[in-house]
């Protein structure tokens, strides 16, 4: 018998399973480690504005970002960068991984839909970043960070818009690895990029204009914009840059679903 | 000559304490193929990795050309090579070419001499047309065509050879076996552990057999069949045969203290069967013509190592049972 | 699969030639070749794809170019000329995270590399290095030798190219360029060996890699002074080879320092240099010598 499109008990064996493996695998050197990038931000925005600044920030900061708040404007964009970072490496790599592994074959072979499966991914990756995330934030707190928040409705929706841009993203990440049969430098240069292009931790205001169209190419640019919205200026989500998140979102959750069947086929052919 | 004196390995783990070669002692000399057969998961290629210098006997002695391996490991290492089937053991990224020159340079060989080496290895593995190609884009087998050239590189006077043909494609083995036996008879001292007992029997010219780590048997294939009690099988096939016939292979087999297997064939033709150590076939056929049988085949099977081992490993089994 | 001409070369006398050279010594001579066989291996490894200009060089700059865009709100604050003059001239700031992703860059690739190195524990090949007769520091050393010379030369030259554009080195002789380049060069291979000898025998060399990307670049200073990291934080960078690397780098090149002036921090990098080479000899020797006893390539 097929399973519907999106069988439930295929989202949970696949979270159950990525829970399990990953935890006995990766005790706690995958924990520390993933957390650390974020912390390290955190902690030079915190030496870095006492020791340079002298605890204060250029006027064109302040003008570009709406705020004085250096310190929180690092923070909210740390913690965002480690929930893209991680749910693209999650959800992203979970195809290329049963490649390697050489489960893929057994995988596609399975009469169960890719979308449940990659759900099922997403599901568990959330949980993990959330975890992993909330960690970060209470050491930003304990430095004193205390992110404006412009009510718990709108935190939901800016989590959700970047929620979207990652899957999103995770979806034509996954193609392209397996297209391409390589993950480190795909992923490496993805992750690069989008620090320098969606103004994670320093406004877009400062890059050339070239490099701010660019930044409107990648989903994570607009739902940063939404995020600080919500969270750096307190000011709620701009209406037009939520719905141009989402929009670049979705496109690219419907290119990566119709390009993955595709990238499949080639990686299976590709291997023998 | 290799040569090996009361070997004992031990591996701890935790508090249990599993013995792995327990009082060893063999000797590998130059020109010939020195077969090691295990039972029961022996200890082979732990002896092996001793005689390789990755693993240090713990007690017992190990001398190469008289050299310690202790003591002396550089020097014996520069002598010996080993050459592990079944496994892959090259670099990817490298070309054939590449690969062999860089263990050529990790065993200093002389450059004038590296280069012709190289070429030549790699015909003696069929890898010529290849030998610019990167690994990555070698077949299974060609990678493992490779990694014997690769124990070949450093013209080792000693070569160790775990299972060397396991997963060869059958001609490839065969090529290899020719190989082998080239190389003993050029004076190089070979050391062979395989699954394929036939490739024992016809390469070397000393077997050594050990089980869960001790020395069982030793001694040449043939001397090891005749002494396990190897069995003739002797078969004749008898059309039209009478109930005479059966009772008379019957009561003979008796008289020699063995038991007569008899089928039928499609035709309806008895098949007689009768296993035993001595010359049979002469006093069996008699038999079957004083009971009024005609004869339409005879066929005599000398008895094999692989019979040979099967026996010991039964005898074994009982031992330890 | 053939055996023909198997005489010619293959057995050409009773005692081969390397095995009379061998007892005769020329460890030196072994040593040069190791070095040249791991800088092929290292070669092959790094360009075995097109698209390792992007870690060689676009990886670092868009990493270098986000560090100054968060650097920078701070510098260009009242009062920058007093808390750290440097910071004042953007020009000059740009400049100092960039020694700092230059010697990042250093020091990272050989993590990198030793990461890679652990894989042939895995892959079966480490056993083959130990079956030869090549010294195995020469083997580590010429290991890490090899993926620096190769990892770095791109993003050096463009790092020269990006200093001479933003003309902000002012060296008290140029000499100092030599002492600059061997202050990066020759801690970076003692660290390359040492973090070879290590991670082929660990367990978990993940782990290892993790800790030694975002607390390196912290602790040594790479994006940030080190007069702003708290005291602790200096203890633990200053074991880092790193430290003391982008200690001299920028203090010839950014400010104009004098060989005299370096000597203390060349000569607590020249004795972490020692030690990190000790280490990776003790590694080796005590790695071996278990794998040898419990047939586990693992240390711990």
């Amino acid at each position: 018998m097929l399973s519907p499109p999106l069988s439930p008990h295929v989202i949970r064996a696949t979270f159950w399973r990525t829970w399990t493996v990953t935890r006995r695998a990766y005790p706690w050197s995958y924990f520390v480690g993933t957390l650390m990038l974020g912390v390290f931000t955190v902690g030079l925005a915190h030496l870095g504005l006492a020791a340079i600044g002298g605890g204060r920030v250029a006027g064109d900061f302040v003008t570009a970002t709406g705020s004085a708040d250096y310190l929180g404007y690092v923070t909210v964009g740390a913690a965002a960068f480690m929930f893209v970072t991680h749910g693209v490496l999650w959800a992203g790599k979970a195809l290329i991984q049963e490649q390697r592994e050489g489960t893929l074959g057994a995988l596609l072979v399975a009469p169960a839909g890719r979308l449940p499966y990659l759900l099922g991914f997403a599901a568990f990756a959330f949980t993990a970043i959330v975890l992993e995330v909330s960690v970060l934030l209470g050491c930003a707190y304990a430095l004193g960070v205390r992110p404006a928040a412009s009510g718990p409705g709108d935190a939901a929706l800016a989590i959700l818009v970047l929620g979207v841009a990652v899957f999103g993203m995770s979806l034509v990440l996954s193609a392209v690895m397996i297209t391409a049969g390589e993950a480190h430098i795909t992923q490496n240069s993805v992750f690069l990029a989008i620090a320098l292009l969606s103004g994670f931790t320093f406004p877009r205001r400062y890059l050339p204009g070239v490099l701010q169209w660019l930044g409107e190419l990648v989903p994570t640019t607009a739902a940063m914009d939404v995020l600080r919205g919500v969270f750096t200026t307190g000011a709620g989500p701009a209406p037009g840059r939520t719905a141009v998140a989402l929009a670049v979102g979705l496109l690219y959750v419907v290119v990566g679903l119709l390009w993955l069947p595709r990238a499949e086929r080639h990686a299976m052919e590709r291997s023998y | 000559m290799i040569e090996t004196q009361d070997l004992r390995k031990e591996f701890r783990d935790g508090r249990t304490t599993k013995v792995a070669v327990d009082g060893l002692t063999l000797a590998i000399p130059p020109g010939r193929v020195t077969g090691l057969l295990g039972l029961n998961g022996a200890g082979k290629t732990t002896t092996i990795k001793i005689l390789a210098t990755l693993l240090r006997p713990t007690s017992g002695t190990v001398r190469v050309d008289e050299l310690d391996p202790l003591r002396d490991p550089k020097a014996v290492r520069h002598r010996i090579n080993l050459i592990a089937g079944g496994e892959r053991m090259v670099y990817a990224r490298m070309t054939g070419r590449e690969n062999l020159w860089y263990f050529g340079q990790l065993y200093d060989v002389p450059r004038a001499v590296l280069g012709p080496r190289i070429d030549e290895l790699l015909a003696l593995v069929g890898l010529t047309g290849a030998a610019g190609t990167v690994v990555e884009r070698y077949s299974r087998g060609m990678a493992q065509r490779l990694s014997i050239a690769r124990g070949l590189i450093n013209d080792p006077a000693y070569l160790l050879l775990d299972e060397p043909t396991l997963g060869l494609d059958a001609p490839i083995a065969r090529d290899l076996r020719r190989v082998v036996a080239r190389l003993a008879a050029e004076g190089k001292g070979v050391l062979l552990t395989s699954h394929y007992l036939a490739e024992v029997e016809e390469l070397c010219g000393h077997v050594y057999v050990i089980g869960d780590g001790r020395h069982l048997t030793e001694g040449s294939p043939a001397e090891l069949t005749a002494r396990t009690g190897g069995h003739r099988t002797v078969r004749v096939t008898v059309p039209g045969a009478s109930p005479e016939v059966e009772a008379a292979v019957t009561a003979f087999a008796a008289r020699a203290g063995t038991v007569a297997g008899l089928d039928r064939a499609g035709d309806g033709a008895l098949v007689v069967s009768v296993s035993h150590p001595g010359e049979i076939a002469g006093p069996l056929t008699m038999a079957i013509v004083g009971a009024g049988g005609t004869l339409a085949g005879l066929e005599v099977t000398e008895p094999s190592l692989e019979d040979a081992i099967l026996a010991l490993n039964d005898a074994a089994w009982l031992v330890t049972a | 699969m053939t055996d023909r001409c198997l005489a010619c070369s293959l057995t050409p006398e009773a005692e081969p030639v390397e095995h009379r050279r061998a007892q005769a010594g020329g460890g030196l001579r072994h040593t040069a070749k190791v070095f040249r066989a791991e800088a092929l291996k290292q070669h092959r490894r790094v360009f075995g794809s097109r698209l390792v200009v992007f870690s060689m060089l676009v990886w670092p700059l868009m990493q270098l170019a986000a560090t100054y865009y968060t650097v920078r709100p701070l510098a260009a604050t009242p009062g920058i000329a007093g808390r750290w003059p440097l910071a004042a001239d953007p020009e000059r700031l740009l400049a100092f995270l960039a020694t700092g992703a230059l010697g990042f860059t250093f020091f990272f690739s050989l993590v990198q590399s030793a990461w890679h190195f652990s894989f042939e524990r895995v892959t079966g090949t480490l056993e083959l290095l130990f079956l030869s007769p090549a010294g195995r520091l020469a083997i580590v050393v010429g290991n890490g030798f090899g993926a620096l010379v190769q990892n770095v030369w791109l993003f050096a030259c463009f790092m020269v190219a990006l200093f001479t554009a933003l003309d902000v080195v002012h060296v008290a002789h140029p000499a100092m360029y030599a002492v600059v380049f061997l202050a990066l060069l020759v801690p970076a291979v003692a660290w390359g060996a040492f973090l070879n000898s290590l991670l082929i025998f660990s367990r978990d060399s993940a782990f290892l890699y993790t800790l030694l990307d975002d607390p390196m670049w912290f602790a040594a200073g790479v994006r940030l002074p080190l007069f702003a990291l708290p005291v602790w934080i200096r203890v633990f960078g200053s074991v880092l080879p790193l430290t003391g690397s982008l200690a001299v780098v920028r203090g010839a090149l950014l400010d104009g320092r004098t060989i005299g002036e370096l000597a203390p921090t060349l000569l607590g990098l020249g004795a972490l240099t020692v030690l990190l080479t000790l280490g990776a000899v003790a590694a080796l020797r005590l790695g071996e010598a278990n794998a040898q006893r419990t047939g586990r390539l693992r240390l711990f």
